[in-house]
């Protein structure tokens, strides 16, 4: 088992985990620990699963073999105490919603059905968007946000859930520097808190500075631990240097039900 | 006339239903022509649209002075439809409106327009709103002209008109249709004139609407566009063979559904749709590869390959471990079932009171126990997996790898001898 | 107040129960067009059709409330059919939804007329379904139509916050535990039952428009969803109430065309005056 350094608990483990599109296998077998609390990067190319391991932590894709657990629970037990920043393309600008609506959505697991956001939400929304420095916007429809400002609000949605486990897809793609250092600097105090942040990052530059653990990801898990031990050239090579076409004839040949060529 | 009358004139088939028959058929042949191109763009509820769309520009043409099924009225409809187009395109400009909410104020405005023409004009057009929404296609004999010569229904000779402009036209631009049917940005980039491939497929999805409205009216022309392409998309995957299989499907839709509303006393148009449905249905079941007849099969030929590939692992690995060890394959009723095939396909043979492999067997079942340790190999070097977790994604992976794969695995894994844990890997039969 | 006495009591119990219809259709067709699903309930709607009538070929009875389950279970399995196409096979979302719209609306037409075929009593009331007809709508049942109206936008504004938080984002909402499958069912079948009740005002074949353009045109008004709702929710009403009237000033005008007619009139006002979103006031740069 590998794991992501310093002292606590695990906190997101992955047992053999597979998950298919359709019939068509996109991740084989992964096997990792992540231990709380700290910042810990998932790396790897383009379309490499990174997204869907994330999902399939979440339970928003099925898995077609083994089996996720958070805090050694299930995730249905712990949802509470998990937050998630999604993908900034899945949204739709035009919605008629504002800064505050989206970061109240944070709150409304704690509410549960029917009742309505009050003021002690509120304050919590209002506290998010403090530390994403967002509380001026508070009024503004999302769609005339700019790209970094609507990563934010996201975040700040996030930080209103006030969870333990944080999971964030691709967080800073397209976020102006800025912006980026900002939501850094956010998920460092995270990490400080003793939570865990789980990230999706896209560049290698900034992983090595970020993260203190890493785990390289390719269709498979290529190599996962302390940042500087998984950034090696050898297994940026085996990564990057795609050994996946072997996977991608696989997938397919699992999808058809038969053998490869 | 209604259709007591005319039906207690017919008793028995006649010239009368070919005619009806044929104009159906004719009508369904250039909508699932066009609809196939409609459905692989994505545009049904377009063409949905347009078949709504076109009633205001049908009711002002012949307040105009325009017959029936004449050119004004072709003109009326396709002028509607392009109306329609680029109504949707503003709103969306304009306006911001996606284009499903777009298209559904488009329509359902113009076509309550068309409604109300009717309605205020009734003295002066003779269009009931229910025939409008289902068509008469049992009465489309009973008004006929004489061309060269020969009577027939007014509405098969618009009908047939349609579908020969139709089809000549699609057929002279087949190329550019595909090429902006697959990838339309690349079609743009390479300087088609897309715009006017598009204007050339609504204004034939407009004809053949106007042509279909007297046999089966604005709503069921919505299934003899969209329903044969379906269908065809479920069989076949070139896309001409699927505009031939849809207009095979609309064809035979329109005789059986005639012939199927004759013998039950009831709409024609909406009988044609009702088979048209049952096509469908018939061809997700049947349909090869994805249909559900075939994903079943093709499930339990996987399990039983697996089953009988595990029978020849299962006694090569008792074979290996030692003669001490009596295998016991044969436990559930799948596995008995497959040991039956094996023995009886010479592959396993019973020597000595135990089951044993054959050369046949060995053969097979060394591929499959090679296929097994080489990719515990691979993973034992590309992925970051503990050795206890390579067993089972192995004993997933050995039913899937081919010979050519397993040579290049075995290229990259340096043609090692042994897998990880220890064991040596055969070599190829 | 002398003309208002003059209007037989019927008739104003008809208009208030159209009103809340209009109101109740255009509040649930909100969640519709804003998750890009505005023609959903169109193929719902041709449905109920078949529904219509079956419901009086099995029980053998022509009052409203049977009619109107009738429709209701049409409009339900037809959404049905819908997520079985997408689940089973590759055709896609816009062919199915123009597949089952028309095959569903075929259907009714077979039934409706083979019962006219076969000259059986009270099948000629049925073909009002199609384009509206309230003029025949006694007072209770005008009074059912409300009352399920009501409940619709009760429900709706109770579960505001789970039916916008899906609509927004549902990957999120189901990531924090939400059953976003249960809550997508429950408005479609919110859309599903306002389409039914709404065909006795609009008629099948027009009746998504009072779902469909009530929600756009409010949406260019204001960026708020419970503004939206609301907003909506007028229009609708202001579109209902004034197609039966206008239809009611010409005897042969069924009463779908002419509310489609006000309502399409109200989103023209709000696409060229709106502020902010309006033609006018972006001509003007502001």
């Amino acid at each position: 088992m590998t794991d992501s350094g310093a002292s606590a608990c695990p906190a997101v483990e992955f047992h053999d985990v597979t998950v298919a599109y359709g019939r068509r296998p996109v991740l084989w077998n992964i096997d990792l620990v992540i231990k709380a609390p700290g910042l810990f990067g998932i790396l790897g190319p383009n379309g490499a699963g990174k997204s869907t391991l994330l999902k399939a932590a979440l339970g928003l894709v099925p898995l077609v073999g083994g089996r996720v657990t958070l805090f050694g629970r299930p995730l249905a037990e712990v949802r509470s105490r998990i937050g998630y920043v999604p993908q900034r393309e899945t949204v739709d600008w035009d919605f008629p919603v504002n800064v505050m609506d989206v970061v109240l959505m944070g709150t409304y697991a704690r509410l549960g059905w029917w009742r309505r956001p009050g003021a002690a939400e509120r304050d919590r929304a209002r506290a998010a968007l403090e530390r994403v420095g967002l509380v001026d916007l508070a009024g503004r429809q999302i769609g005339r946000l700019s790209g970094g400002q609507q990563q934010r609000v996201f975040l700040a949605r996030a930080l209103a859930q006030d969870a333990e486990l944080y999971f964030l897809d691709e967080p800073l793609a397209g976020v102006d520097v800025r912006s980026q250092e900002r939501i850094f600097r956010v998920l460092d105090d995270l990490r400080r808190e003793g939570r865990l942040v789980v990230v999706v990052h896209h560049d290698l530059r900034t992983a090595a500075d970020w993260f203190d653990g890493a785990a390289l990801v390719d269709m498979r898990l290529v190599a996962a631990g302390p940042t500087a031990a998984v950034l090696t050239p050898e297994n940026l090579r085996r990564t990057y240097a795609g050994h996946i076409d072997v996977l991608d004839e696989l997938g397919r040949a699992v999808a058809r039900g038969g053998r490869t060529a | 006339m209604t259709i007591d009358t005319a039906a207690s004139m017919w008793g028995e088939f006649s010239v009368m239903h070919a005619w009806a028959i044929a104009t159906a058929a004719v009508v369904a042949a250039g909508c699932a022509l066009v609809g196939t191109l409609l459905v692989v763009r994505r545009m049904s509820l377009l063409g949905d649209a347009i078949s709504h769309a076109v009633l205001p520009g049908i009711a002002v043409a012949v307040l105009a002075g325009g017959r029936p099924g004449g050119v004004l009225v072709l003109v009326g409809a396709v002028a509607a439809a392009l109306v329609t187009v680029l109504l949707v395109q503003v709103l969306r400009r304009e306006g911001g409106l996606a284009d499903d909410a777009g298209t559904g104020v488009v329509f359902t405005t113009l076509f309550a327009l068309g409604v109300v023409i009717i309605t205020a004009a009734a003295s002066r057009i003779d269009l009931d709103p229910g025939c409008i929404l289902y068509g008469i296609l049992e009465l489309v004999p009973f008004d006929t002209v004489r061309v060269a010569g020969w009577e027939m229904p007014r509405a098969f000779l618009t009908g047939a008109t349609v579908l020969m402009i139709v089809a000549a036209g699609l057929a002279a631009t087949w190329k550019e249709q595909l090429f902006t049917a697959f990838d339309i940005d690349a079609a743009r980039a390479v300087g088609l004139p897309v715009a006017a491939v598009t204007g050339g497929l609504l204004a034939a999805t407009a004809l053949v609407t106007v042509a279909s409205f007297e046999a089966v009216g604005a709503i069921l022309v919505v299934a003899m566009l969209v329903v044969p392409a379906a269908t065809a998309e479920l069989l076949v995957r070139r896309l001409h063979v699927m505009a031939l299989v849809a207009i095979l499907v609309g064809v035979v839709a329109a005789v059986l559904g005639y012939l199927a509303a004759w013998r039950f006393d009831t709409s024609a148009a909406g009988m044609i749709a009702v088979v048209l449905g049952l096509e469908y249905v018939v061809a997700a079941i049947v349909a090869p590869e994805d249909g559900v007849v075939a994903r079943v099969a093709a499930r339990l030929a996987l399990g039983w390959r697996v089953t009988c590939e595990d029978t020849l692992a299962l006694l090569w690995r008792a074979d290996e471990a030692g003669a001490g060890v009596a295998p016991q394959p044969f436990r559930s009723p799948g596995e008995w079932a497959a040991g039956l095939w094996l023995a009886a396909s010479g592959r396993i043979a019973r020597e000595a009171g135990r089951w044993g492999l054959t050369a046949i067997g060995r053969a097979e079942a060394e591929t499959v126990v090679r296929s097994h340790r080489l990719w515990e190999a691979w993973l034992g070097r590309h992925a970051d997996l503990p050795l206890d977790h390579l067993h089972p994604p192995a004993e997933w992976i050995e039913h899937h790898l081919g010979a050519d794969l397993r040579r290049r695995i075995e290229a990259d894994v340096g043609a090692e001898e042994s897998d990880p844990h220890g064991r040596s890997i055969p070599r190829e039969p | 107040m002398n003309s208002l006495a003059a209007i037989p009591y019927n008739t104003l119990v008809v208009a208030a129960a159209v009103a809340v219809v209009g109101f109740a259709s255009g509040v649930v067709g909100c969640f519709g067009v804003l998750r890009r699903r505005a023609l959903a309930g169109d193929a719902a709607a041709h449905a109920t059709l078949a529904g219509v009538v079956a419901a009086f070929v099995v029980t053998g009875r022509r009052d409203l409330p049977t009619l109107l389950v009738g429709a209701f279970v049409a409009a339900m399995a037809s959404l049905g059919c819908l997520v079985v196409i997408r689940r089973f096979t590759r055709t896609r979302d816009d062919a199915a939804t123009a597949l089952v719209l028309s095959v569903s609306f075929g259907i009714g037409i077979v039934l409706l007329s083979g019962l006219s075929a076969r000259g059986i009593p009270g099948a000629g009331g049925l073909e009002q379904f199609l384009l509206g007809h309230t003029a025949a709508l006694t007072a209770t049942d005008a009074i059912t139509l409300a009352v399920v109206s009501a409940a619709v936008v009760l429900v709706v504004w109770a579960g505001l916050k789970e039916a916008t938080l899906v609509s927004f984002d549902p990957a999120f909402a189901a990531a924090t535990g939400w059953p976003v499958a249960v809550i997508d069912y429950a408005l479609v079948a919110l859309v599903a039952a306002m389409v039914v009740v709404g065909l006795p005002a609009a008629g099948a074949v027009l009746v998504t428009a009072l779902v469909v353009i009530p929600p756009v045109a409010a949406r260019q008004w204001t960026d708020r969803v419970p503004t939206m709702l609301i907003l909506a929710g007028v229009i609708g009403l202001v579109a209902a109430v004034g197609g039966v009237a206008a239809s009611a000033a010409v005897p042969r005008l069924a009463t779908g065309p002419t509310i489609v007619l006000v309502a399409s009139g109200l989103f023209a006002v709000s696409f060229f005056c709106a502020p902010e979103r309006g033609w006018f006031a972006r001509r003007r740069g502001v």
